[in-house]
């Protein structure tokens, strides 16, 4: 691995639940031990980090975003040590490893929960949460979990006071207003980068501080509490890096960089329920306003993009008009619909058309900022809309078409969720070991892309400029970095259209194909003109001629 | 590589790192690395000295010697005529075990070249020359080229170009000088040479590379010094260092391994450095520092009927192995070339280039044991190197420059094929 301290603007992050990836002592369960099986299928897909959604020890109400302890693992994936060897195994495959820190709130089952519950009001024990005689407090404070939740207060028979919670009624959120509380999560982190863990993902970090009279979320007592936790790492382990998990416009996620003294990563929320609107539209528009729309960011910061992942594809950050759109164009099951939001996986989102899905992930790994390619997406994977919450997108990994998918030796019933298996994305018909064997597919294609994206650093740290041609279903924008200048074209459409670029800037230069390396006639002064394939992209290096 | 410390070897690392600590700075390092080489080492070492006399720096130079471990008494012949200071003397071979012998029969190769650096970054040279230990004929003038394009040119690496018939060194002319060139853009003739000259700067750089203890460092070490400095910052040239005649060290490796050593080497390098190369278009000339002389002697006979057999053989048998790396279109190609009368049998350039390039990918993107794939390279090297020895017949050293000038063409022309292929790989089967 490099020594590079900007080494997650060159990386392709891989998101996984250690429950579904690979079960290594047949209990149904995904593990540690299976996981750490699997590292050289993903040395050889190209990412190099690795996300693990929580492995800790809970209650499981929330997928594991229930911590009832923070630091050590989960029973059911495993132990410490068995982390730690897959940790090392990961490194020396040059991969890092990205974890989750929930800082907002526990579970209720957390033993600083019960005992906060129990202690008397006022003692430093019990101010680890925030509670109140009333539900009244915090007034007009949305709730974000509309469909589960009807208020941000529930009442706790044992304190005889209510507690607040962001989330789930079952997840009471952290008092940081309290300096022990502050010590105990900095303790958390050590523990964690200590080991060697290389990034940290902090969950839920707009909601950490709460005000009277205000949304209780990204307010300036919370931004002090991360650029604290950013000095504390930058002086305990120089070179790990923070990814902010704030679901806010642009212009409030922005403020979680600072300036450059915050986190070093944030998603990209509004982007991705854009580019999923233009393609539908076949219109280029809203993915440029999204972009155009997001502020600049510090060098040293990063956004991180996402086509999906292990939650609902959120549309929070859309306007009224734009959710019913989305919902008309790829949620007609009700089914679908979670929160906010349409729980799908990338495959079934866009009627398993793999033109769609190509294009989709070229967007993906050349705009600004690293990739994230969610387990299972790269070989196409389907969901099951009727499992509960958002569990249909995180069913077993689907690596063979024998028993269990190849994902446990356990009997079926055993197996933490059931599998997939519908005809068109069930596991006989989408599996690793098929698609290994076959050149043609989606994970061959995924593997070639990622691996050129990777030679390419252009991606990843370089600037956009959107060209304007007139035909509103082609995307064309140039990336630089250095003496690279990339030019990409793509056509939204499901029809061939044609292009006519204004590429004036670069007279003289040669546009080289970058999947071919297949030379195209010089730009001259006359617009450029290109014919795509329904859903085709280009991508390519402009050189000097006679470089 | 790897070494099994003991007690001993320990305290002979630390007296060597106290030998170097408290040496005096010195402006110039010439390094010789040996291995039983006492029967010409004693030469070298007073063509050594009378370079540094005439050049006036015998006072600001250092002589480090790297021995592998010889056992005939080499070491005892530098020691009866350099003493310390002027002589810095590198136990790293003490309590090694070397597993690897390269074809250039020099074990612990890199071990003794990073041994040579740090002594000269430590010593603040400016400049660095190794030299070989088992050279014949040692000529002053020769090692002062090394180090005076460095000292008086600012040049930071001074690759040797010895004077060679047209049938020897072929695997450099035919394999690793084209790819060397279309991949790194410069046109250094014989960059896996043992020798060479290097500046304080490029030599603080190569301490900081990676590939010191990588697999087969001993056998490419010299080859990715050249191709470092190649791809960094750094001005080149080349010195004409006459013809080189050296004294084998051992029985010589066999064509198979010696090719797959050598290509391994050549082609491990391509992963790590891809994002240099494959941007990289054409090539440049670097300066030629001294006088290239004619060659007195007849060059070596090649038993062209016995390589064109081993061609047909390797067709015949190999077959299988080779449409796992080679495109349809190569094997049948081969085919014809196979069933060609001998007095026809040509190997035509892009196909060769077009070889080497699949190769190269699939020893990248590995298919089947690496070691396998190269040695399976052989006959088709066999019948690359008819093609040329009988081309060749009778050229004089202008000539061979003017035909390898062609293959690199063709080399550098196809090129984009490899980074296709390199691009968006397909299996073949």
């Amino acid at each position: 691995m490099t020594n590079d301290a900007l080494w997650y603007k060159d990386a392709i992050i891989y998101e996984l639940p250690v429950k579904s990836f690979c079960d290594g002592n047949a209990d149904g369960i995904g593990d540690f031990k299976g996981l750490h099986e699997k590292l050289d299928y993903l040395q050889a897909l190209g990412v190099n980090c690795l996300w693990l959604l929580p492995f800790f020890p809970s209650p499981l109400k929330d997928d594991g975003y229930d911590i009832a302890a923070y630091t050590s693992v989960h029973p059911a994936y495993g132990t410490l040590d068995d982390f730690k060897a897959f940790l090392d195994a990961a490194h020396a495959r040059g991969m890092r490893v990205v974890i989750e820190l929930v800082l907002n709130h526990t579970s209720d089952q957390h033993p600083w929960f019960q005992r906060a519950r129990s202690a008397p009001p006022g003692s430093p024990e019990r101010d680890y949460y925030v509670w109140s005689d009333t539900d009244r407090r915090f007034e007009g404070v949305r709730i974000i979990f509309v469909d589960a939740e009807r208020s941000n207060w529930t009442w706790d028979p044992v304190a005889q006071a209510y507690y607040w919670h962001r989330f789930f009624h079952h997840q009471p959120d952290l008092n940081y207003d309290n300096p022990a509380v502050v010590r105990e999560m900095l303790a958390v982190l050590d523990f964690w980068l200590d080991m060697g863990v290389d990034g940290l993902r902090l969950d839920a970090v707009p909601y950490l501080v709460e005000r009277e009279h205000t949304s209780c979320e990204n307010l300036p007592e919370t931004h002090a509490l991360i650029k604290a936790i950013r000095r504390h790492v930058d002086a305990a382990t120089p070179g790990r890096m923070l990814l902010a998990e704030a679901n806010q416009l642009p212009a409030d996620v922005r403020a979680y960089f600072g300036d450059g003294d915050e986190c070093h990563m944030a998603y990209h929320f509004p982007v991705m329920p854009r580019i999923f609107m233009g393609l539908h539209a076949e219109d280029r528009q809203p993915i440029v306003d999204a972009m155009e729309q997001t502020p600049p960011i510090p060098e040293n910061c990063q956004w991180a993009l996402f086509l999906r992942n292990h939650d609902e594809l959120t549309l929070e950050m859309v306007t009224d008009d734009e959710r019913d759109y989305m919902y008309l164009a790829y949620s007609l099951d009700p089914q679908a619909r979670l929160n906010l939001g349409i729980r799908r996986r990338l495959a079934p989102l866009v009627g398993n058309n793999r033109r769609r899905i190509e294009l989709l992930n070229a967007l993906l790994f050349s705009f600004p900022g690293t990739p994230i390619v969610y387990y299972g997406d790269e070989i196409g994977m389907g969901d099951n809309l009727y499992l509960g919450d958002r569990n249909g997108v995180r069913t077993p990994m689907q690596w063979t078409g024998d028993r269990n998918a190849g994902f446990s030796r356990a009997d079926a019933a055993r197996l933490y969720s059931p599998l997939i298996t519908d005809p068109v994305y069930g596991y006989p018909a989408v599996n690793v070991e098929a698609e290994e064997s076959d050149t043609a597919s989606l994970l061959h294609w995924m593997r070639n892309m990622i691996r050129l994206r990777r030679q390419f650093k252009v991606f990843g740290r370089g600037t956009i400029e959107f060209l304007s041609p007139a035909n509103r279903k082609v995307l064309a924008y140039v990336r630089r970095y250095r003496d690279d200048i990339i030019l990409c074209v793509a056509n939204l459409s499901r029809t061939v259209q044609p292009a006519e670029l204004d590429l004036g800037a670069f007279d003289g230069m040669v546009p080289v194909e970058m999947l071919g390396y297949t030379e195209f006639p010089a730009i001259g002064s006359l617009p450029y003109f290109l014919t795509l394939g329904p859903y085709g992209f280009y991508w390519f290096e402009l050189q000097r001629p006679g470089r | 590589m790897a070494s099994t410390g003991s007690n001993s070897s320990v305290r002979a690392a630390e007296a060597e790192a106290a030998q170097v600590e408290n040496a005096a700075p010195a402006e110039v390092v010439v390094g010789l690395t040996s291995h039983n080489d006492a029967a010409t080492i004693g030469a070298v070492v007073h063509a050594v000295q009378a370079a540094l006399e005439t050049a006036g720096r015998a006072d600001t130079a250092r002589l480090v010697l790297a021995d592998a471990g010889s056992s005939d008494g080499t070491r005892e012949v530098v020691r009866g005529l350099v003493a310390p200071p002027r002589l810095i003397e590198l136990e790293y071979a003490r309590g090694a075990t070397f597993r690897e012998m390269p074809y250039h029969g020099a074990p612990g190769r890199a071990t003794a070249l990073r041994g040579i650096l740090e002594a000269a970054h430590q010593l603040g040279a400016r400049a660095c020359a190794v030299v070989d230990a088992n050279r014949q004929a040692a000529d002053p003038a020769c090692i002062d080229l090394l180090m005076t394009p460095v000292l008086r040119d600012g040049f930071d690496y001074v690759s040797p170009y010895y004077a060679r018939h047209a049938n020897e060194g072929a695997m450099t002319k035919g394999i690793v000088y084209p790819v060397f060139r279309a991949l790194y853009g410069a046109r250094l003739r014989q960059p896996a040479a043992s020798e060479f000259g290097c500046s304080g700067r490029l030599l603080s750089h190569y301490l900081a590379e990676p590939f010191w203890e990588a697999e087969h460092a001993a056998a490419g070490i010299d080859l990715w010094l050249a191709v470092a400095a190649a791809c960094g910052d750094f001005l080149t040239c080349e010195a004409a260092l006459g013809a080189r005649e050296v004294s084998p060290r051992g029985a010589p490796a066999d064509l198979s391994t010696t090719l797959a050593q050598v290509a391994g080497a050549l082609f491990a390098d391509l992963d790590t450095r891809v994002d240099g190369w494959q941007r990289v278009r054409g090539s440049v000339e670097v300066p030629m520092v001294g006088t290239v002389p004619a060659l007195e002697t007849d060059g070596p006979s090649l038993n062209l009927d016995g390589l064109v057999e081993s061609f047909r053989l390797g067709s015949r048998e190999l077959r299988d192995i080779w449409t796992w790396v080679l495109p349809p279109r190569t094997i049948v190609e081969l085919r014809k070339m196979s069933d060609a009368p001998p007095d026809r049998f040509v190997f035509d350039d892009r196909l060769w280039a077009t070889i080497i390039y699949d190769f190269a990918f699939g020893y990248c993107h590995p298919v089947m044991p690496r070691d396998h794939l190269l040695r399976s390279l052989t006959p088709l090297y066999s019948g690359w190197l008819a093609s040329f020895a009988r081309e060749m017949r009778g050229a004089g050293l202008a000539q061979a420059d003017e035909r390898v000038e062609q293959l690199c063409l063709a080399f550098e022309a196809e090129k984009r094929y490899l980074i296709s292929r390199w691009r968006w790989p397909e299996r073949l089967r």
